[in-house]
C-alpha cells in the first residue's frame, strides 16, 4: 500500500536529524498559525500564490532563495564545525550524516539558492527595464515558480521522512547506483531536480521569448539595459543545457527504477558517460547564475557612478561570446578522468580563453568608475567587493584549467575554495546587490543603510577567513569531504576557516536584522519619487511598488538608457511631459493553475521516491486534468479602462513634478544633449520612428516563437539520449545486437505512418485557417489514427524483443535503445493525448484565437516529432542493420 | 485584443516577424497550400526509400560510405520537413525563427560529437576489460 514507506523511515534515533525536523515542523506550524489567526489566507491566495504577475513571482522566488539559504547555511557551519574538531576524533557528525549534509549543501545553494534568487530577479526586473507590462507567458511563469517550490518541499521533507542523497552534489555513479545506494536518498535528490529542472526550463523559454518579442516601441536589442542582455544569455543557456540534465537524470532514474544498464559497472553501463552528460549540463549551469550576476553589477555601478556604462557593445559582445563558450568547456571538470592529452588540451585552452571575455567586463566596470561621481551605498559596496573577489577566484581557475596543475590541485579544497571563491563572490554578492538595489522598487521603501553596510563587511571579511584557509590545506594537499582526518597542520586552518563561517553568521545576522528595522521604520525610509538611486533605466520611471500593469502607457524609446533620457530632458525643461493618450488595457487574470500543478508534482514525487504507484497514477492524472482546465478557460484576461488608468497615473505624475523641480533630494541634473534626430551615433538607432522596433509582437507570433524555443530544448533532450546510444551502442555485453533485433519491414510501416501523420496535420491546418471545421476534425482524426497506429505498432516491437529476452535490462545498448526511442514515442504518446482535447476544444468552442494558437503549436510538435524520428529511423535503425 | 476575436493569420503584426510554422495566407492558400505539402510529401517518401535502399546493402556504395550516405539522406530529410512542413523560410520575417534553430543546431552538434570524441579517448586509453 504505501511502498517503501514505514514508520521507520523518521529518523527517531538520531538525535540531531530528530531535532532539525522537530525545529522545522515547529517553525512551519507556527508561520502557518500565526497566519490563520492575522485572517491573511485570502489575501496570500489572491494576491501571491495565484499571482501571475511578475513582480510578485519575483519577490516569491527570492523569499524561496533566502529561507534555503539558511538551509544550506546551517549546512555549512555544520560541516566547517565538524572539521575544526574531527582532527585525531570522530567529531560529533556520523559520516552518513556527514555525507547527507554535504550533498544537501551543493544541491541547496546551487539549484534552490542560487538558480533561484537569480530567476527571481530576472522575473521582477526584466520586464520593467523592457518597459512592457508582463513575460510572454505569465501562467507558465507560475507554474515554474511553484514547481521550483515543490522541488524545495520534496528536499526539506528529506530532512523528517527517509534521508537525502550521500553521493555528493551530483551523484555520480557507480556510488549513486541502486547497488551502492539502496536508500530512497538519492531518489529525493532525482526526482526533487526533475521537477525544479523543468521549473528553470520553462523560465528560460518564457524569457528568451519575453526579450526577443515583447520590448517597448523603440526599445531596440541594442538599446536594452545591460541585465536584459545577461538575462536572455543566461535564459538561452537555460534552454539549451537544463535538457542535458533532464536527460541525464532521467537515465540514472531508469537504471535504479527499471534496471537500465547506462551507468552501472556491469552489462556494458559507463559512469564516466553520466560525468561527460552531466558536465556538459553542469559547466553552462555556472554560467546561467553569473550572467546575470554580471548584468546586476554593471547596472550598479553604473547608477552610483552617475555614468553610462563604459563599452556597451563589447559588454554585449562578451556576454553573447560568454554563452557560446560556455557549452566548449565542460571537460575541465574531469581532467583526471583519463581522456589524454589531445582532448585535455583542447578544453584547457577552451578554459582560458572563456576568461578573456570576463576580462573584458573587469576592465569595463573599472573604467566606467573612473571619473565618475561615485556614491558608495551598499550596492556599490557588494559590486566592489565583487569584482576583487571575483577577480581572485577568476585567476585560481585560470590556474585550474592548466591540465597538469589540475592533476596535482583536483579534488582537493583548493579546489573547493575555487569555486566557492567565484560563486559567493559572484553570483551571491551579485543576488545580495540586486536584493539592495531593486528592494526599494519592490516595496516602496529604502532598506536600512547602516546594518546593510555591516553585513556587507561581516560577508566579505567572513568570507576570505573562511576561505583562504581552505586554498592552503588544499595545496597541502586536505582533499575535499572528508569526515575526519590525522594531519596536525591542517587543524589550525579549519580552526581559522570555522572563525570565518562565523563572522558570515553575523553577516546573515546583520541582514535579518536590516529587514525587520527596514519593515519598522518603513515610512522613514519611503521612496516616494519612484527612484531612489537616481536610476538610469527604464524600472525607475514608474511607482514603487509599481502597479499591476508596471505602465501606464508603454514608454517610447529614442535611445540607450531610456529613463535617463526622458529625466534629464524633464529637469531641464523643468516640466513632465505631455499627458499622454490613455487607452484600456488588458491584463491576465489571476490562475491557481502553478499551484495546483505543484501539489501534484510533490504527489507524484514523493509517492516515486516511495514506490507508491497508485499515488503516481493520482497525481499524474491531477496534473493533466490541471492543463485541461487550465486549458478550457474561456476569460484569461481583465480590462483596465483608460480612466482608471489616468487616475492611477495621475498620482505618479504628481509625485514626479518634486523630482523634476529638482526639489528630490539625491537627484542630480547634469550637462545633457539629447541624441539628435535618434542619433546615428546612439547604439543601434535607426534613421525610423521607434528606431525600427515598432513594439511588442502579436500573441499568435509570440505563442508561436515560445513553442518554438521549447521544441529546441527537446531536440537537446534528444541529443543527450542520442549521445549515450552512440556511445553506448556497441555496449552489447555479449546479447543480441542490432542487426538480429530490428525488424525493417514494421519500421517501414512505422515511418510511413509518421510521415503520413504529419501530412494529415499539415491538412488540418489548412483547413483551420479557412475555418472548415468538417475537414480540420477529419484531417486530426486521420493525424490521430495514424499516429496511433504507429504506437501500437511500436510497443508491439518493444514486446516481442522483450519476450525474447532482449529487453532493456539486457544491455547498455539496449538500455539505450530502448530508452531514446521509447522517448519519441513517449513524445508521441503527449502528442496524442494534446490532440484529443484539442480536437474537443476546437468542436466546442470553434476557431478561436487562442484555439488556434495552440493549434500552431501542436503543428509544430507534430512535425518536430517527424524530423526526430527521420533521425532515428536512419541513425539507430537503418544503420544498426545495414551489412 | 480580445480572447475571442482572431489573430490574423500569416503575417501578424508588422510584415518583418512571423511565427514560426506559419503559412502563407492569400487567395490562393488552399491549393498553394496543399500543393506544397504535397511536394514536401514526395521529396520525404523518396529521400525514405532510398535510405532504405542504402541500408540494405547495395553494392552501388562503398560499404564504408554507408553511414555517411545514411546521415547525408536523413539531414536532407530534416530540411525538407522544416522547409515543407513547418514552413521555415529564408526571408527577413524568419531570421528569428531560423536564428533559433541555429543556435539550437550547435548546441546538439557539441553534445553529440564532443560527446562522441571525449568517450572515444576515454575508451582508448583504458585498461582492457579483465573478463575478456
Amino acid at each position: 500500500m504505501f511502498g517503501k514507506l514505514s514508520w521507520s523511515a523518521i529518523p527517531f534515533g538520531v538525535p540531531l536529524a530528530m531535532g532539525a525536523s522537530l525545529f522545522m515542523i515547529v517553525g512551519i506550524l507556527a508561520l502557518l498559525a500565526w497566519i490563520t489567526l492575522k485572517g491573511h489566507w485570502r489575501y496570500l491566495w489572491d494576491e501571491w500564490f495565484t499571482s501571475v504577475d511578475h513582480k510578485r513571482i519575483g519577490v516569491m522566488y527570492c523569499v524561496l532563495a533566502l529561507v534555503m539559504l539558511l538551509r544550506g547555511f546551517s549546512d555549512a557551519i555544520m560541516m566547517r564545525s565538524q572539521q575544526a574538531v574531527a582532527f585525531h576524533a570522530a567529531g560529533y557528525l556520523p559520516p552518513e550524516h556527514y555525507d547527507q549534509i554535504f550533498s544537501a549543501h551543493g544541491t541547496i545553494m546551487i539549484f534552490f539558492v542560487a538558480m533561484t534568487f537569480v530567476i527571481g530577479l530576472m522575473n521582477f526586473v526584466v520586464p520593467l527595464q523592457l518597459g512592457v507590462r508582463d513575460v510572454a507567458f505569465p501562467t507558465l511563469n507560475s507554474v515554474s515558480l511553484w514547481l521550483n517550490a515543490a522541488a524545495i518541499l520534496l528536499v526539506n521533507m528529506s530532512l523528517v521522512i527517509g534521508e537525502f542523497g550521500k553521493a555528493g552534489w551530483l551523484s555520480f555513479p557507480p556510488l549513486s547506483e541502486l547497488k551502492y545506494s539502496p536508500g530512497v536518498g538519492i531518489d529525493y535528490y532525482l526526482w526533487a531536480l526533475q521537477i525544479s529542472g523543468i521549473g528553470t526550463l520553462l523560465t528560460g523559454v518564457n524569457f528568451v521569448t519575453t526579450i526577443l518579442k515583447i520590448r517597448a516601441p523603440g526599445m531596440t536589442l541594442m538599446r536594452m539595459p545591460i541585465f536584459c542582455w545577461t538575462a536572455l544569455a543566461s535564459s538561452l543557456l537555460m534552454v539549451a543545457a537544463f535538457p542535458i540534465l533532464t536527460a541525464t537524470l532521467a537515465m540514472l532514474l531508469l537504471d535504479r527504477y527499471l534496471g537500465f544498464h547506462f551507468f552501472t559497472d556491469t552489462a556494458g553501463g559507463n559512469s564516466m558517460m553520466y560525468m561527460n552528460l552531466i558536465w556538459a549540463w553542469g559547466h553552462p549551469e555556472v554560467y546561467i547564475l553569473i550572467l546575470p550576476a554580471f548584468g546586476v553589477f554593471s547596472e550598479v555601478i553604473s547608477t552610483f557612478s552617475g555614468k553610462p556604462l563604459f563599452g556597451y557593445r563589447s559588454m554585449v559582445i562578451a556576454t553573447m561570446a560568454i554563452c557560446i563558450l560556455s557549452f566548449l568547456v565542460w571537460l575541465h571538470h574531469f581532467f583526471t578522468m583519463g581522456a589524454g592529452a589531445d582532448v585535455n588540451a583542447f578544453f584547457g585552452i577552451m578554459s582560458m580563453i572563456i576568461a578573456v571575455p570576463t576580462g573584458v567586463k573587469i576592465f569595463n566596470w573599472l573604467f566606467t568608475l573612473w571619473g565618475g561621481r561615485v556614491r558608495f551605498e551598499v550596492p556599490l559596496l557588494w559590486a566592489l567587493g565583487f569584482m576583487i573577489t571575483f577577480a581572485i577566484g577568476g585567476m585560481t581557475g585560470v590556474l585550474l584549467a592548466v591540465p597538469p596543475a589540475d592533476f596535482v590541485l583536483h579534488n582537493s579544497l583548493f579546489l573547493v575554495a575555487h569555486f566557492h571563491n567565484v560563486v559567493i563572490g559572484g553570483v551571491l554578492f551579485g543576488a545580495f546587490a540586486g536584493y539592495t538595489y531593486w528592494f526599494p522598487k519592490a516595496f516602496g521603501f529604502r532598506l536600512h543603510e547602516g546594518t546593510g553596510k555591516a553585513a556587507f563587511w561581516c560577508w566579505i571579511i567572513g568570507f576570505y577567513v573562511a576561505f583562504v584557509p581552505l586554498y592552503i590545506v588544499g595545496l597541502e594537499g586536505m582533499t575535499r569531504r572528508m569526515q575526519h582526518y590525522d594531519v596536525a597542520e591542517w587543524h589550525p586552518w579549519l580552526l581559522v576557516a570555522l572563525a570565518g563561517a562565523v563572522i558570515i553568521l553575523c553577516g546573515i545576522g546583520f541582514q535579518i536584522a536590516q529587514l525587520v528595522i527596514s519593515i519598522r521604520n518603513r515610512e522613514k525610509l519611503r521612496d516616494l519619487s519612484g527612484d531612489p538611486w537616481d536610476g538610469r533605466t527604464l524600472e525607475w520611471i514608474t511607482f514603487s511598488p509599481p502597479p499591476a500593469f508596471n505602465f501606464a502607457v508603454m514608454p517610447n524609446v529614442t535611445g540607450a538608457e531610456a529613463y535617463w533620457g526622458i529625466k534629464q530632458k524633464a529637469i531641464q525643461q523643468r516640466r513632465l511631459t505631455d499627458l499622454p493618450d490613455y487607452k484600456a488595457i488588458e491584463m491576465p487574470r489571476n490562475s491557481p493553475t502553478g499551484f495546483i500543478t505543484a501539489f501534484f508534482a510533490v504527489v507524484t514525487g514523493f509517492a516515486l521516491i516511495w514506490h507508491i504507484w497508485w499515488m503516481v497514477i493520482i497525481g499524474l492524472i491531477g496534473a493533466f486534468a490541471t492543463f485541461v482546465g487550465f486549458a478550457w478557460r474561456d476569460r484569461s484576461e481583465y480590462e483596465l479602462s483608460a480612466a482608471e488608468l489616468g487616475r492611477i497615473d495621475g498620482a505618479r505624475r504628481q509625485a514626479r513634478i518634486a523630482l523634476v523641480e529638482g526639489r528630490e533630494k539625491g537627484i542630480t541634473p547634469v550637462e545633457y544633449a539629447e541624441p539628435q534626430g535618434h542619433g546615428s551615433h546612439a547604439p543601434g538607432a535607426r534613421a525610423e520612428p521607434h528606431g525600427g522596433h515598432a513594439g511588442p509582437a502579436s500573441k499568435r507570433i509570440i505563442t508561436g516563437y515560445g513553442f518554438w524555443i521549447f521544441l529546441l530544448s527537446d531536440f537537446i533532450l534528444f541529443s543527450g539520449f542520442y549521445a549515450a546510444y552512440a556511445v553506448l551502442g556497441h555496449a552489447t555485453a555479449g546479447g543480441p545486437a542490432a542487426a538480429k533485433l530490428f525488424d525493417l519491414k514494421i519500421l517501414a510501416i512505422e515511418t510511413a505512418c509518421l510521415l503520413l501523420s504529419s501530412f494529415a496535420c499539415g491538412m488540418a491546418s489548412i483547413a483551420a485557417n479557412v475555418r472548415n471545421m468538417f475537414w480540420t476534425q477529419i484531417s486530426y482524426l486521420i493525424t490521430g489514427v495514424l499516429g496511433i497506429c504507429f504506437i501500437g505498432l511500436e510497443v508491439s516491437e518493444f514486446a516481442r524483443m522483450i519476450a525474447i529476452g532482449a529487453g532493456p535490462a539486457r544491455s547498455a545498448f539496449l538500455s539505450a535503445f530502448f530508452a531514446l526511442v521509447g522517448l519519441h514515442g513517449l513524445h508521441v504518446t503527449l502528442g496524442l493525448l494534446w490532440l484529443g482535447t484539442m480536437m474537443a476544444q476546437t468542436w466546442a468552442k470553434g476557431f478561436r484565437a487562442d484555439i488556434m494558437r495552440r493549434a500552431l503549436c501542436f503543428a509544430l510538435f507534430w512535425h518536430a516529432l517527424d524530423i526526430i524520428w527521420v533521425g532515428i529511423f536512419t541513425n539507430v535503425y537503418l544503420l544498426g542493420t545495414s551489412p | 485584443m480580445s480572447e475571442l476575436e482572431t489573430d490574423s493569420v500569416g503575417g501578424g503584426e508588422g510584415a518583418d516577424d512571423a511565427a514560426p510554422g506559419e503559412q502563407e495566407a492569400g487567395e490562393h492558400a488552399i491549393a498553394a497550400g496543399v500543393r506544397n505539402y504535397l511536394i514536401g510529401l514526395g521529396l520525404a517518401a523518396v529521400l525514405t526509400v532510398a535510405s532504405f535502399w542504402v541500408a540494405s546493402g547495395t553494392s552501388l556504395i562503398y560499404p564504408l560510405g554507408v553511414p555517411m550516405a545514411l546521415a547525408a539522406l536523413a539531414i536532407g530529410q530534416m530540411g525538407v520537413h522544416l522547409a515543407f512542413f513547418l514552413h521555415l523560410t529564408t526571408g527577413p520575417d524568419n531570421t528569428n525563427n531560423a536564428l533559433a534553430l541555429a543556435f539550437g543546431v550547435l548546441i546538439v552538434g557539441i553534445v553529440i560529437a564532443g560527446s562522441l570524441w571525449i568517450m572515444y579517448h576515454m575508451h582508448m586509453n583504458m585498461m582492457p576489460p579483465s573478463d575478456l
